[in-house]
Order: C-alpha cells, then sequence, then structure tokens
C-alpha cells in the first residue's frame, strides 16, 4: 500500500527569519530521497516542518499511509509519530541515561508498535549486533556509531511506513558513515519505508537515493530525478565534488 | 565489657521497620522531585491530609486508616492531576518553575497546614485498631505491630510502584520524561500527560504513607515538616530517579537512625543521618544507584 510525503509550497520562518521560502518536495511511496545541503540551509527545519516540530507559514505537508491521506500541518508531533512517520532527528536525541533496551521499548510506545516488539527488537539486535550485546549499557555511554544505530534501531522500534532521517552522517568516521547508509538501505528494503534523509555527505547519499533536492538559503535550487541527474549537476559538482 | 548484642538487633530491626515507612513516605517524592524535577516541597502536606482523613474516618466510623487511604488514593491521584495542570500552565509552560513553582508548593504545604489547623486544631491526634497496641515476639527481637504493618504495606506499595515504572510504557516514559521532552514527542508520547499521571501517582502514593504515618504515630497540621529534609535527603542519598535506591537509603537511614538513637539518644539522629548523606554524596554524587 502507498505510503507518500507529499510537500507543496511550504514557506517557514523563526520569528522574522525567513528559512524555507517556497519548498516543494515529492517523496513517492517506497522511494529513497536525499534532501541535500550544507549547513544552515535549512534541512533540518524541512525536516521538523513534517514532524509538527515548526509550523509553517504557509504551504500543505500531506501524508499518504497506507493509502490514506492526511493533512500534517497543524497537528502535534505525537499525532503525526502516531500516523507511521517516524525521526531520526539531528543529535540523535537518545535517553543518555537509559539503557539501550529501555530506550528500544520506548521506542514501540505507538499502540501499533506494541503488538510487533519481539519481532522489531529481534530484527534490530539482527541487524546491529553492537546493540544486542550492550543491551543493558546505558545510551548515553556508547560510542558515536552505537548511538547513531540505536536512534536507527529506535526509530524502527514504532513500525513506521515513512521513515525521515536528518544526517545520519554527522560525526562519524567514514568507514562509519558507508556503513549507516548501507543499514539505513538494508532497513528500508526490509520494511518497505519510504525514506527522505537529509544529508551533506553527497556521495554517500546519492548511492542510495532514488532521486534527491538540493537546498540552498531555504529554496529548492535543484531537483535531480535519479542519481545519474545529481551527479551531473553543475550546481552539484561546484557545491559538493569540488570541480 | 558486654556488648549489649540483643540491643544492637533490636536497634536495627527497628530501624528497617522505620525505615520501610521512609521508604512509602519518599516514594512520591522520588518521583515527582527525582523522576520528573518537580521540587515538591509540598508533598509532606498531602500525606498529612492523608492521615487526618484516615483519623476521621476512623474516629467517627471505625474505618480502618489503612482502608480507607486505599480507597481515597484515586481521589488523590485526581487531586494530583489538577495540580500538576496548574502547576503546568502557570510555570513550567513559561519557563518559570524554579523559583515560582517552589513558591507555588511552599503555598500548598502553608495552606493545608492552615485548613488541618482550622478544621482540627493542634492537638496530636491518633487513631485506633486493633494492631496499634501489641508486639510479636521472635526471640529477644520486639516487632511492634505498629511497625510491622505500616512496614508491609510500604514494602507492597513499593513493590508495586517499581513494577509499574520498569514495566509498563507509561513508567519508562516517566523514566525519560524529564530527559528529552521532544525525543519523547517523536514516540508518539505525549510528555505533558505523562507528567501528568505521573504527579498524580506520587500524590496517590502520599495518601497510603498518610495512613501509614498515622497508625505510627500521633499527627498535628505541622508534622509533615519534620520529614521534608528527611524525604530530598532519602531521595538524593538513594540516586535521583532510582526506586531500588531510594528503597535502599530509606532503610539505611532508618538504621542508622534507630541506632544513633538507641545508643547515643535520639537528638543525635538526625546530625548522623545528614553526615552520612554528606559522606555518601562526597564520594558518590550520584547517589547509591544513581545513573
Ligand atoms: N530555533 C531557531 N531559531 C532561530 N533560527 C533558527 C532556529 N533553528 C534554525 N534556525 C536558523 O535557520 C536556518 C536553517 O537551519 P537548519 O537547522 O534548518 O539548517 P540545516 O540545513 O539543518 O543545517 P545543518 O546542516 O547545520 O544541520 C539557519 O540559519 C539557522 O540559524
Ligand atoms: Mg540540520
Amino acid at each position: 500500500m502507498a505510503n507518500s510525503i507529499t510537500i507543496e509550497n511550504v514557506h517557514a520562518a523563526y520569528g522574522s527569519v525567513r528559512v524555507l521560502e517556497d519548498v516543494t518536495i515529492t517523496v513517492n511511496s517506497g522511494e529513497t530521497v536525499a534532501l541535500l545541503g550544507t549547513n544552515g540551509n535549512g534541512k533540518s527545519t524541512l525536516m521538523k516542518c513534517v514532524m509538527g516540530i515548526v509550523r509553517p507559514v504557509s504551504g500543505r505537508i500531506v501524508a499518504e499511509i497506507d493509502g490514506e491521506k492526511h493533512d500534517l500541518v497543524g497537528r502535534t508531533t505525537e499525532q503525526i509519530v502516531d500516523l507511521g512517520i517516524a525521526l531520526v532527528p539531528e543529535g540523535r536525541r537518545l535517553f543518555p541515561k537509559l539503557t539501550v533496551e529501555e530506550n528500544l521499548l520506548l521506542g514501540a510506545s505507538r499502540r501499533k508498535a506494541r503488538a510487533q516488539i519481539k519481532a522489531n527488537m529481534d530484527f534490530c539486535f539482527d541487524a546491529f549486533s553492537r546493540l544486542a550485546e550492550r543491551r543493558n549499557q546505558l545510551a548515553g555511554s556508547m560510542s558515536g556509531g552505537e548511538q547513531q544505530m540505536l536512534a536507527l534501531a529506535r526509530a524502527l522500534m514504532l513500525s513506521p511506513r515513512i521513515l525521515l532521517v536528518d544526517e545520519p552522517s554527522v560525526g562519524l568516521a567514514p568507514l562509519l558513515v558507508s556503513r549507516t547508509i548501507d543499514a539505513i538501505k538494508q532497513l528500508k528494503d526490509h520494511y518497505q519505508l519510504t525514506v527522505l534523509m537529509a544529508e551533506q555527505n553527497f556521495k554517500q547519499a546519492v548511492r542510495i537515493a532514488d532521486h534527491g533536492y538540493v537546498i540552498v538559503h531555504g529554496k529548492i535550487a535543484f531537483e535531480g530525478r535519479s542519481a545519474e541527474e545529481l551527479n551531473n549537476n553543475d550546481l552539484v559538482r561546484k557545491l559538493y565534488l569540488g570541480m | 565489657m558486654d556488648f549489649p548484642f540483643e540491643l544492637l538487633i533490636n536497634a536495627v530491626v527497628a530501624g528497617l521497620l522505620l525505615g520501610a515507612f521512609y521508604a512509602a513516605v519518599t516514594a512520591g517524592i522520588s518521583i515527582s522531585f527525582g523522576m520528573l524535577d518537580i521540587v515538591n516541597i509540598g508533598h509532606p502536606a498531602f500525606i498529612i491530609l492523608g492521615s487526618y482523613i484516615a483519623y476521621y474516618f476512623n474516629i467517627n466510623y471505625h474505618i480502618d486508616p489503612i482502608v480507607t487511604c486505599l480507597i481515597l488514593s484515586p481521589i488523590f491521584y485526581f487531586l494530583g492531576t489538577a495540580i500538576y495542570q496548574v502547576y503546568y500552565l502557570s510555570f513550567e509552560k513559561r519557563g518559570q518553575q524554579s523559583l515560582r513553582g517552589l513558591a507555588f508548593f511552599f503555598g500548598v504545604l502553608f495552606v493545608t497546614e492552615v485548613l488541618l489547623l482550622l478544621a482540627f486544631g493542634v492537638d496530636y491526634r491518633y487513631v485506633a485498631t486493633s494492631y496499634i497496641g501489641p508486639s510479636i515476639h521472635v526471640g529477644f527481637v520486639d516487632l511492634p505491630l505498629r511497625m510491622l504493618v505500616p512496614c508491609i504495606g510500604s514494602l507492597i506499595l513499593f513493590g508495586g510502584l517499581q513494577l509499574f515504572i520498569s514495566h509498563t510504557f507509561t513508567g519508562r516514559a516517566v523514566l525519560a520524561v524529564s530527559q528529552d521532552q521532544l525525543a519523547l514527542q517523536l514516540m508518539a508520547v505525549d510528555p505533558i500527560r505523562i507528567k501528568r499521571i505521573a504527579f498524580g501517582v506520587s500524590i496517590a502514593v502520599a495518601a497510603m504513607a498518610g495512613a501509614f504515618l498515622i497508625i505510627i504515630q500521633p499527627v498535628e497540621p505541622s508534622v509533615g515538616r519534620e520529614y521534608i529534609g528527611r524525604v530530598f535527603a532519602i531521595c538524593v542519598l538513594g540516586g535521583m530517579g532510582s526506586m531500588p535506591g531510594t528503597l535502599i537509603a530509606a532503610l539505611l537511614l532508618g538504621v542508622i537512625e534507630s541506632i544513633t538513637a538507641t545508643f547515643y539518644g535520639p537528638s543525635w539522629a538526625p546530625a548522623v543521618s545528614f553526615g552520612v548523606l554528606l559522606l555518601t554524596l562526597a564520594f558518590r554524587p550520584s547517589g547509591i544507584l544513581g545513573r
């Protein structure tokens, strides 16, 4: 069944500071879409708009979950998550003084996820064996890479249909970045997720993206229909590939 | 010299009985102060309120204080959720909880005391039940039922709370809510609802502690003040937000107070307890079982 997100003409601001201008993005069912942009261009703000953390000044955000359409603007974050949209936020935001297992169980608070706790937990421990070894360790005492794994796993415990990931590569060594990106692909395939991923690491993001958008100063500067198109775009070459 | 072995054992046992009661008195604070970051210095007022209601039904209708407070605890729960809602809307939502919130709870404490004073006067009040006089004797160890019944009640209450915190979705959310509210929202959980429930539970627990209190000792309206310092000390000593830690700290403090009172006199007990608190915090700043 179809799970997609349509963001139409969204404007957003913090007080009088305009951050997003007329942003239109479509994430079709089953796709992985990359939102590319360097620091401060509005990637996180867009994620926050989708999740109801920041309320857009104008524009529409519609999510289709299992074929049913929902207008997201005006809903609370809890309601949006409850529909089946999960965000792995910037900075991961784990519960540092809770154990790995407690963090994962909190992810399953959503009613629809409770029935699948065991299956989801088994899958997470299978996909990230590190988490299984450290299930009783406090989340705050884990390494950056392990924390990113836990943040992803916790989002999966929600049994989402749509997964938003905000800069999964931040603060990770190059080898871990590519592993994390691989993990997102693996999770996406297993759960047949629809994924919107914000990234600065162009090369890694494009590896798993079906298509992508480049955001500059809060505006969509370029839409690449395929990885190919993104790779060959002049703007992308200038911004990310140093050519 | 003849070491007073029997006296020591009796002091330890009396301390454990007292400590279990301290645990019930502290349990509510462990939730509100330890888990929710709400400095509810008014907590003892709700305990005393529970004691007086138990007293009222005991003298007029001969109802057992524990039964009264069991029936009362849902009402206290809703009272707690209402108080949290006022606190949230007036202070927390505006980020003014630290000082004004403290004043608010001081006000709650004060107003409750004055109302009880007007209603019941300054005299000490006590209840009459079959288990207040007698004792059980196990060898040379003396177990007064007046202490044993609240001790068992406290342990059951404590076990129930620990199960709620560690084995339910709501309970785990209570542990998480002071760490990151937005993260909790991203788990589809409303943090304000969680705090409201948890605060309600903390006040419901106060009603039960009130029943135990008036079984253990006669009560007058300001008796709660004796407990404010001790209760926060136990909470910090055990490790903020840890129920097992709170229980261990409460038993420890009970035993220390009892031994001190037996061998050196009751006036030394508070000084020794706070000495232990300071020493523990010097070596283990996060408390006995703090994370
Ligand atoms: N809470 C806020 N209040 C005011 N301005 C904000 C706030 N959050 C973000 N901004 C501003 O909005 C702009 C976009 O920020 P945003 O976090 O969306 O960028 P980003 O693309 O995610 O950057 P990064 O890659 O560094 O995470 C920045 O100029 C930032 O300073
Ligand atoms: Mg960002």
